[in-house]
C-alpha cells in the first residue's frame, strides 16, 4: 500500500501530477483487500460454522421464549451493534425480533459515562435491562475494550446468553468466562475484522431465524 | 437464507468497483486537501452513516489524519443539507436505488456544488446518478447492508483516501472533469435550484454553488427548491424530479 522508499525522494511525490499510476495502484489495491475481505469471512464462517449453529439454536430458544437480544460496543463497533439491532428489529425475511442498541440513548450514555466511568456504560444498561432469558451481544476488534467486558460479565452473572465479537487472537474477550460464546475474527486488520464480523453475525441472525421456523413456529 | 459474502459474489461480479472506488477515493481526498467536509445520507441504514462518519474523524490507524465527516439525520435530508453544506464539500449516500430522498439531494449535488459519491446495491439507479457510483450489482440491499459488503466499501473508500494523501503532488491538482461529457463545461445546461424569486420572469438560482439570476420566462412554474436546467442564463426546462 505505502512505499516504503517514498520517504527518500519527498520531491518525486510533490512533482507527481499525472493520477494515472496511482489510480491503477489505488485499483488493485482495492482489489486484494476485497479479496482478502471475502477470504477471512469465508474461512471465519467455515471455522466458527458449530459454534454457530449451537449459539443461533440457543438463542432462537431464548426469542421464542421472549427473551430479547442487548448489543453494544464503541466507535465503529457501536454503530455494527446498532446495525445488529437493525437486522433483528427488521429483516429482510423472517420474524422481527425484539432488539436494543445499549449506544442509541445519548442521555443515558452520557450520563453513566460522566457520572460512573465510561467503563460501566454498558454494564450499568444491562443491570436496568438484562432479564434471564435475554441475549448479550458485546462487539469488540481487539477483545479488550473495558466496557464491553464489563457488559459481558454483568450479563452472564445475570443468567443472559453471553455473545462476544472480536478479532486478532481474541484479547480478553476470548479467555473470558463471562462470553459463552467468543466468535474470533483472526486479522490483525480492524476494518477486515469489523467486516467478517458482520458476516459472522449475519449468519448467526440467519440460523435463529431457520431455527425458530424449524422448531419454535408454534410459539409465536 | 445463506447470508455470508462468498469470494464469488464480490470479485468475479463487481468488476468495476476497485476502478471506482481508485476514482472516488482521488476525489474524495482532493476534496479534503482542499478543505472540504464529508456529507453522509443514509436514512435507511442509519448505522452505516455513523460508521462512515466515526471512520473519518477518528481513524483506526495511530497517526492517520482526522477529516471532517458528518453524519445527517434530519426528517428533512434535501434541507439539511442544503443549510449545512457548502460549495466543494462531498456528498456520501448509502442507499439502494429506490429511496426517493435519497435522490432528491443527489440531484441537487451539481447546484449546490457537491461531489457525490453513491453507495449502494442491486438494481442501479436509471434517472438519478451520482458522480460516483460504488455498486454492488449482483446483491440485494439489504444483505449487502447486514452481511459486511457495505462496510468494505466505505473501509476501502477510507483506506484509499489516505494512500491519496502520501502523493501529495497529486492532492494539489486541479479537479480535472472526470467524465467524456461534463454537463459543467460544456453547453448542454446545468442542474440549478430556485433559490428565491425576485419578481417578473427571473429568479436567482444556484449552480455549481454560486448563485446567479437566470430568466424563468420558459418554465412554467419555479418556485423555491424546484430544480431547473439553465443554458446561457436562461432557465430552459424544470429538471423531473419523478423517477419514472
Amino acid at each position: 500500500m505505502s512505499e516504503p522508499t517514498a520517504f527518500l525522494y519527498p520531491f518525486i511525490d510533490r512533482e507527481e501530477r499525472d493520477p494515472e499510476t496511482l489510480l491503477s495502484e489505488l485499483s488493485s489495491s482495492a482489489r486484494a483487500k476485497i479479496r482478502e475481505s471475502a477470504q477471512l469471512t469465508t474461512g471465519t464462517l467455515e471455522r466458527l460454522r458449530p459454534d454457530i449453529d449451537r449459539a443461533g439454536c440457543d438463542l432462537a430458544a431464548r426469542f421464542a421464549r421472549g427473551g430479547r437480544l442487548l448489543a453494544f460496543g464503541n466507535g465503529g463497533s457501536a454503530t455494527d451493534a446498532c446495525s445488529a439491532v437493525e437486522l433483528f428489529l427488521h429483516p429482510p425475511t423472517g420474524r422481527p425480533l425484539p432488539a436494543l442498541a445499549l449506544v442509541e440513548d445519548r442521555a443515558v450514555v452520557t450520563a453513566l459515562a460522566n457520572d460512573v466511568g465510561y467503563e460501566l456504560v454498558f454494564s450499568r444498561q444491562i443491570m436496568a435491562h438484562g432479564r434471564a432469558g435475554d441475549i448479550a451481544i458485546g462487539f469488540s476488534t481487539s477483545g479488550g475494550s473495558r466496557n464491553v467486558l464489563e457488559g459481558l460479565e454483568e450479563a452472564a452473572r445475570r443468567g443472559l446468553s453471553t455473545v462476544g465479537l472480536s478479532g486478532y487472537e481474541g484479547g480478553p474477550m476470548a479467555g473470558n468466562p463471562g462470553v459463552q460464546y467468543p466468535f474470533v475474527v483472526r486479522s490483525d486488520s480492524v476494518h477486515r475484522i469489523q467486516e467478517a464480523q458482520s458476516g459472522v453475525l449475519f449468519e448467526l441472525w440467519s440460523v435463529v431465524q431457520k431455527s425458530l421456523e424449524e422448531t419454535h413456529g408454534e410459539d409465536r | 437464507m445463506t447470508g455470508s459474502i462468498t469470494s464469488e459474489d464480490l470479485i468475479s461480479s463487481q468488476a468495476s468497483l476497485p476502478g471506482d472506488l481508485a476514482v472516488a477515493a482521488l476525489a474524495l481526498a482532493r476534496h479534503f486537501a482542499a478543505g472540504g467536509t464529508l456529507w453522509c445520507i443514509a436514512p435507511r441504514w442509519p448505522s452505516h452513516g455513523s460508521h462512515v462518519a466515526v471512520e473519518f474523524v477518528h481513524p483506526v490507524i495511530v497517526g492517520k489524519r482526522a477529516f471532517p465527516a458528518v453524519h445527517v439525520e434530519d426528517d428533512d435530508l434535501v434541507g439539511a443539507v442544503r443549510l449545512l453544506s457548502r460549495p466543494g464539500d462531498a456528498l456520501l449516500a448509502i442507499s439502494d436505488a429506490n429511496d426517493s430522498e435519497v435522490a432528491a439531494v443527489i440531484r441537487r449535488g451539481d447546484a449546490w456544488g457537491l461531489t457525490t459519491v453513491a453507495i449502494g446495491a442491486g438494481p442501479r439507479p436509471t434517472v438519478r446518478r451520482a458522480e460516483h457510483e460504488l455498486w454492488l450489482d449482483d446483491m440485494d440491499m439489504a444483505r449487502a447492508a447486514r452481511s459486511g459488503a457495505v462496510v468494505l466499501c466505505y473501509h476501502l473508500l477510507w483506506e484509499l483516501v489516505h494512500v491519496v494523501f502520501e502523493h501529495p503532488g497529486l492532492l494539489a491538482a486541479g479537479s480535472e472533469c472526470p467524465d467524456q461529457v461534463c454537463i459543467t463545461c460544456s453547453d448542454e445546461g446545468r442542474v440549478a435550484e430556485v433559490r428565491f424569486r425576485p419578481g417578473g420572469d427571473w429568479a436567482v438560482v444556484l449552480a455549481g454553488g454560486e448563485e446567479e439570476t437566470v430568466d424563468v420566462s420558459l418554465v412554467e412554474e419555479a418556485d423555491p427548491g424546484d430544480l431547473v436546467l439553465v443554458h446561457a442564463g436562461v432557465a430552459i426546462t424544470r429538471v423531473c424530479e419523478s423517477d419514472e
